[in-house]
């Protein structure tokens, strides 16, 4: 059965719509994924002499025990952001002779195969091999072996079960980015350090190996956390039974936009009232957390504004980046009725942008708070976010108007567990790195003349917006009806 | 003549869906579009509303291509399937989205709404409930209200009377029959004879695309309908 499983889904992605676009960006991805797996075994194999190399002095089995769980803290955040849900559409077989425990058994080891996996196991199993082995003996190395490899498990499972349940109930993520937050601050300002807490945890496994079997332990009880979570949820009309009345609004800020506004007003309907775009644009609030990671004391100091316009504009924009992919998308299902009616496509595209510009303009403001590294920060921010707004926006259109894939908003994200992946990233790329190609040149001049560059793009951009709506609205037509016949084919 | 089809042809993986040489319906007629299942039925409607593109010919509505600009809009509503309905909204929410799209006030389409109240059985309106909850026959009624509001000139229904209890069925009828003047073109289709031969003035018959049959109601209608399905 298992194997029937993997072999729809195998033909489902190879007739798929949208092939072209798939492949390139698995390809690409695997190529990424095959350098990155070269890159660990060379890191697997030289962990002593590198830990050697860049902390001399320093004792190997310290910086290693340390390494450990500030690994698998990073690996954490970024499953959350690229790992895909196992996407089976379950609903045609739930009604067939297959038994709960047979999907529930494929969705769990089917999100074991991925390549994010198999990372932390060729970085860190040579050096327990060779090292922790010789110096504390075979039973501690097995300890280290099934303690990594738990880890493993453990992040696949949490991020998984994280995800699924923020996406069915987007309270959760408030709690879980203040204690991020948290976490991230008090590293930052070395009051609590991950590698000093991972360094003690492992000498003492070390040293009593029993101990490590925590660790399996929690692998174990968060795969059947997950699994009870699924197993529960594992119904097509769950969640839905709890009936508030749902009352008719309206946003009366909007209507100065005239039928524009009116669209805008829809589509914020659309968010604000569909699992799967809501859980979209949360996300775009955990996503305010980049800067962090960016923006060092030296590099604002010595305004290196390069090294900063990706999470500047990232930051900025990225509900333009991530919503705005999908534009027509989200309104897949209603899409025939759009088009029949009288809905001017210029006001259908002002809308957008409408929406685009609101959204940027919060995340802007929200991003304020950077201010308290520099003030050099809220320029850069000014100039990313006219850039968002004048020029990405536009280009984000256009790509969606060569965007054919049904989105399905209305079930939720329940079954339909494609959400940001590292695949819908990849289509980001022209958008963060074209800032550079401005940047880089007026940098030579000075730093804030490649600011100066970007803030007039943007300008520009939003000074030409009607004569890029135009177009936007030219080519819209020209493939209206590809995009209505992807969307009407609903697989 | 408010329609004109001309040398229309639309084929999907070889297989020929609308094969159309010359057709014209007049303004004020209502016209029952039938056919079995493939007869291209909805692949019609669906060029007519411009949702997709056929491989030769064209259809004018009111002489202009519905291909190469959006004038029709203005005077077509329609109701193919759920496709149509914006399902996050709440009814009530999606007639004033359609009735701004006619610069209706909101008022205005409550008001309009009134008359609907028999036909919605009062369960329709401030059920506090969005349209993707509805069953799917109370979509079909918010569908065809939300096309009916927008008092077109040419009305465009695929299957009204699918899913619909049969109360509401022969309410829809009558309200289609009170519509009959000489400004609204109607084009219905439907699988059920009886409905078409009651409501239509005229019947055309597709079959895998092509007109077979292109008759005027009268009371013999019924048998041959039913004589040639019956083949």
């Amino acid at each position: 059965m298992f194997s029937t499983f993997l072999h729809h889904q195998w033909i489902g992605f190879w007739r798929s719509r949208n092939k072209g676009g798939t492949i390139a960006a698995q390809v690409i991805l695997g190529f990424f994924a095959i350098y990155l797996i070269g890159v660990c075994f060379l890191v697997g194999f030289v962990m002593e002499d590198l830990i050697d190399k860049f902390l001399p002095g320093r004792d190997v089995f310290t910086v290693f025990n340390g390494i450990i769980l500030y690994y698998f803290a990073i690996d954490f955040i970024v499953r959350l952001q690229i790992q895909e849900l196992p996407t089976l559409a379950i609903t045609p077989y739930l009604h067939l002779n297959i038994s709960k425990r047979k999907l529930l058994n494929f969705l769990q080891i089917r999100s074991l195969l991925s390549v994010i996996n198999i990372f932390p196991l060729i970085i860190f199993f040579p050096f327990c091999i060779r090292n922790i082995g010789l110096e504390y003996g075979i039973f501690a190395c097995v300890i280290y072996l099934s303690s990594i490899f738990s880890l493993v498990i453990f992040n696949n499972y949490a991020a998984l079960y994280f995800k699924r349940v923020s996406a069915e109930n987007i309270k959760i993520v408030i709690p879980a980015i203040l204690a991020l937050a948290i976490v991230g601050g008090l590293e930052y300002l070395h009051i609590f350090s991950i590698a000093a807490f991972s360094d003690e945890l492992f000498s003492f496994i070390a040293t009593h190996p029993a101990a490590g079997c925590v660790f399996p332990a929690l692998a174990i009880s968060i795969f059947l956390i997950n699994d009870r979570y699924l197993k529960n949820n594992l119904y097509l009309e769950n969640l839905r039974s709890a009936e508030e009345k749902k009352s008719s609004t309206d946003y009366p800020f909007l209507d100065r936009f005239g039928a524009a506004g009116t669209l805008a007003a829809l589509e914020i309907k659309l968010i604000l009232r569909n699992r799967r775009p809501k859980a979209t644009v949360t996300k775009a609030l955990l996503l305010l957390f980049y800067g962090f990671i960016f923006y060092k004391g030296d590099l604002i100091a010595s305004s290196q504004f390069g090294k900063m316009l990706f999470p500047a504009v990232f930051m900025t924009g990225n509900t333009i980046l991530i919503y705005g992919q999908f534009m027509f998308g989200w309104q897949a299902a209603e899409f025939d009725g759009i088009l029949a009616n009288s809905v001017n496509i210029k006001d259908f595209f002002r809308a957008k942008l409408i929406l685009l510009t609101i959204s940027a303009s919060l995340l802007t403001v929200l991003t304020t708070f950077y201010a308290y590294l520099s003030w050099k920060i809220l320029i850069l921010h000014l100039a990313a976010y006219l850039y968002n707004i004048g020029v990405s926006s536009i280009v984000v259109l256009y790509f969606a108007t060569r965007n054919y894939k049904y989105i399905d908003i209305s079930k939720g994200a329940q079954f339909n567990w494609e959400g940001v992946s590292a695949s819908t990233m990849l289509l980001a790329l022209p958008i963060l790195l074209s800032p550079y190609l401005i940047y880089f040149p007026l940098s030579l001049i000075g730093p804030y003349w490649g600011l100066l560059g970007i803030t007039f793009l943007g300008i520009a951009g939003l000074i030409t917006r009607k004569f890029w709506i135009s177009f936007l609205a030219n080519e819209f037509q020209k493939r209206k009806h590809q995009i209505a016949a992807g969307f009407r084919e609903r697989s | 003549m408010i329609i004109e089809i001309n040398k229309l042809k639309k084929t999907y993986a070889g297989r020929t869906v609308t094969d159309i040489e010359q057709l014209t319906i007049g303004a004020g007629e209502t016209v029952g579009v039938i056919g079995n299942n493939g007869a291209g039925k909805t692949t019609l409607f669906r060029m007519l509303l411009d949702l997709i593109r056929p491989d030769s010919g064209e259809i004018l509505s009111k002489g202009k291509n519905v291909a190469d600009n959006d004038q029709w809009k203005q005077y077509t509503a329609s109701y193919l399937d759920e496709g149509f309905l914006i399902d996050y909204l709440t009814p009530e929410e999606y007639f004033i989205f359609i009735g701004s799209l006619h610069q209706m006030k909101s008022r205005e389409v409550m008001d309009y709404l009134h008359r609907y109240e028999e036909f919605f059985n009062a369960e329709i309106l401030d059920r506090g409930k969005y349209i993707r909850d509805f069953s799917k026959g109370n979509q079909n009624k918010i569908g065809i209200t939300a096309a009916l509001m927008q008092q077109p000139e040419l009305l465009v229904l695929d299957e009204p009377f699918a899913n619909l209890d049969p109360t509401t069925q022969i309410r829809l009828k009558a309200n289609i029959k009170s519509l009959k003047s000489g400004t609204l073109t109607t084009l219905i289709s439907s699988h059920d004879l009886n409905h078409v031969t009651d409501v239509c003035d005229r019947i055309i018959l597709f079959e895998k695309g092509r007109v077979i049959k292109d008759i005027y109601t009268n009371e013999n209608t019924l048998e041959e309908l039913e004589a040639y399905f019956s083949q």
